[in-house]
């Protein structure tokens, strides 16, 4: 059974500075946070006021990231700070096009990228949204701003991507027929 | 009820073979005892198990924690689908789909749950409200526990039981893509509810059951359910609900349900429940009533106020559901 426990003050003031990145820090900061340790994995998942009192379960809340060095939030946690706050600093918007693919798993070319804020670098985790401004999926920037929409070159590893459970489950069905043949 | 027949519903009813029963079984392709048991409870037989052999019509819940109903209905219906409202303002019946409901990026951001309608039905009938402390009794895979933390919009708590493992993963994947986080999961039987040790404002039993209401999803069941499969799982549902009333509040609400029509998983089982503890049945405002007497066997009269849903006559799966209050 997973273990589950209060943070830390330096891990919920590390958890503070990533939402204050992400822009949702007020909205957050009432919020409950539990840590998951899962051998070595530290994820942060987010519970309501009434579960925070119990920890005897063997999964709880939202998984929203995973602590390491630093807070890198999952694709839910992505997800989440998007539709509390609406907007930050930290995504890249991609065409129809580029939707379909990151869904597939594909990283983002320069050409599909319809809007980026001026102030990303490179090697910082992004949110992937579509033209609707809804998650679709977590990725890093290979380049900073002002290169992130060039044309003909990958600009965004995508880490992790809303399409995955549907790969997965193909992949065990094949994993399965290939077992029974 | 007197003394042997208390017992009698320990052994699954079974009726003379009729030359209906016989020319039904034949046409439909069904074990004849199963459909000399459907000639007793279900209404318009013909009606039935022709509405068996079509595809059941598909429903789709929207979640709301991650959109509204407009926004969803509006965006799937420029896709091509064809949508109506049903008896519950989440749920939509799907008249038309231009490709498979489980590959839309709509599903696969979380803004909707493919959900039968009878299914919402028993979360409908558990009334739950926000802040309260509600357990789900057998949670996989997820929809009826999010459709809870959906109407608690992510508040107070709601612990989900899961015993086998396997169907735990797609039970927590599928509360994380809806964005439910006011969720726990404990792997346990509904059995040992107890052993939690928490006393709950409503209470979820979603009884495992011999599933003869969805015979149109899996027509294999026409010839391989069994009278023992019923008995089989008569004993568990009655150890179940023992478990589900030993852990509500008293004034809780508790709703059982099962996706099957027969009468020794559904209104016998209430009917002991009655007869053993401090509970009422309430009324539910959808559904026929239920039955009040079964093989030359009467049960409380308040079971009508238990409801089963038909596949012909409310265009859902099999269902019952029944809404009982633990007395004060």
């Amino acid at each position: 059974m997973s273990q589950y426990r209060k943070m830390t003050r330096d891990e919920r003031t590390m958890l503070n500075r990533a939402l204050d990145r992400w822009g949702v820090f007020e909205i957050m900061k009432e919020k409950n946070f539990l840590i998951k340790q899962d051998d070595n994995v530290k994820k942060v998942c987010l519970v309501s006021d009434e579960q925070a009192l119990l920890q005897q379960f063997c999964e709880s809340g939202l998984v929203i990231g995973e602590m390491t060095k630093q807070f890198a939030p999952t694709l839910q946690g992505a997800d989440l700070f998007f539709r509390s706050a609406g907007c930050n600093n930290l995504y890249v918007k991609v065409n129809e096009n580029a939707e379909k693919l990151v869904l597939y798993g594909r990283d983002v070319m320069g050409d599909s990228i319809i809007d980026a804020p001026k102030t990303l670098s490179e090697n910082v985790l992004v949110a992937i949204i579509n033209s609707n401004r809804e998650v679709i999926g977590l990725g890093r920037t290979r380049f900073g701003s002002d290169l992130v929409l060039q044309k003909g070159k990958i600009t965004i590893t995508t880490i992790s991507d809303a399409g995955q459970y549907l790969r997965d489950e193909d992949d065990e069905k094949s994993a399965k027929m290939t077992r029974s043949r | 009820m007197a003394a042997e027949d208390k017992d009698r519903f320990s052994m699954t009813a079974i009726f003379p073979e009729s030359a209906r029963s016989l020319s039904l079984a034949s046409r439909y392709g069904y074990d004849p005892w199963l459909v000399g048991r459907f000639l007793q409870y279900i209404p318009d037989i013909d009606g039935f198990l022709s509405k068996m052999e079509r595809p059941p019509t598909k429903y789709i819940r929207v979640n709301t924690i991650k959109t509204g109903k407009k926004e969803l209905s509006g965006r799937l219906k420029s896709k091509g689908f064809i949508l109506a409202d049903t008896e519950i303002p989440e749920v939509l019946s799907v008249k038309n789909t231009p490709l498979p409901l489980g590959a839309t990026n709509e599903y696969l951001l979380g803004q909707y749950y493919i959900q039968d309608l009878a299914s919402c039905m028993a979360v409908e009938a558990l009334d739950v409200l926000p802040d309260q402390a509600v357990l789900d009794m057998a949670a996989a895979p997820g929809g009826k526990t999010s459709f809870i933390a959906q109407r608690m919009n992510n508040t107070g708590m709601v612990v989900a039981l899961e015993p086998n493992k396997k169907r735990t993963r797609s039970l927590v994947f599928n509360l994380s893509r809806l964005g439910i986080y006011n969720t726990s999961i404990c792997s346990i039987d509904g059995e040992k509810a107890a052993d939690l040790g928490i006393k709950f404002d409503r209470v979820l039993l979603d009884a495992p059951c011999s599933c003869e209401g969805v015979i149109a999803k899996d027509p294999t069941r026409k010839t391989n359910h069994k009278p023992e499969d019923i008995d089989f799982c008569a004993k568990k549902q009655e150890i179940l609900i023992e478990s589900a009333i030993k852990v509500a509040k008293p004034g809780g609400l508790i709703v059982y349900s099962t996706c099957s029509f027969a009468p020794e998983e559904n209104e016998a089982i209430i009917n002991k429940a009655l007869q053993k503890f401090r509970i009422e049945l309430e009324p539910i405002n959808h559904g026929n009533e239920g039955l009040t007497e079964f093989a030359g066997i009467k049960f409380d009269p308040s079971l009508r106020n238990t409801r089963r849903f038909y596949p012909h006559i409310n265009d859902t799966t099999g269902f019952f559901v029944a809404r009982i209050r633990v007395k004060s």
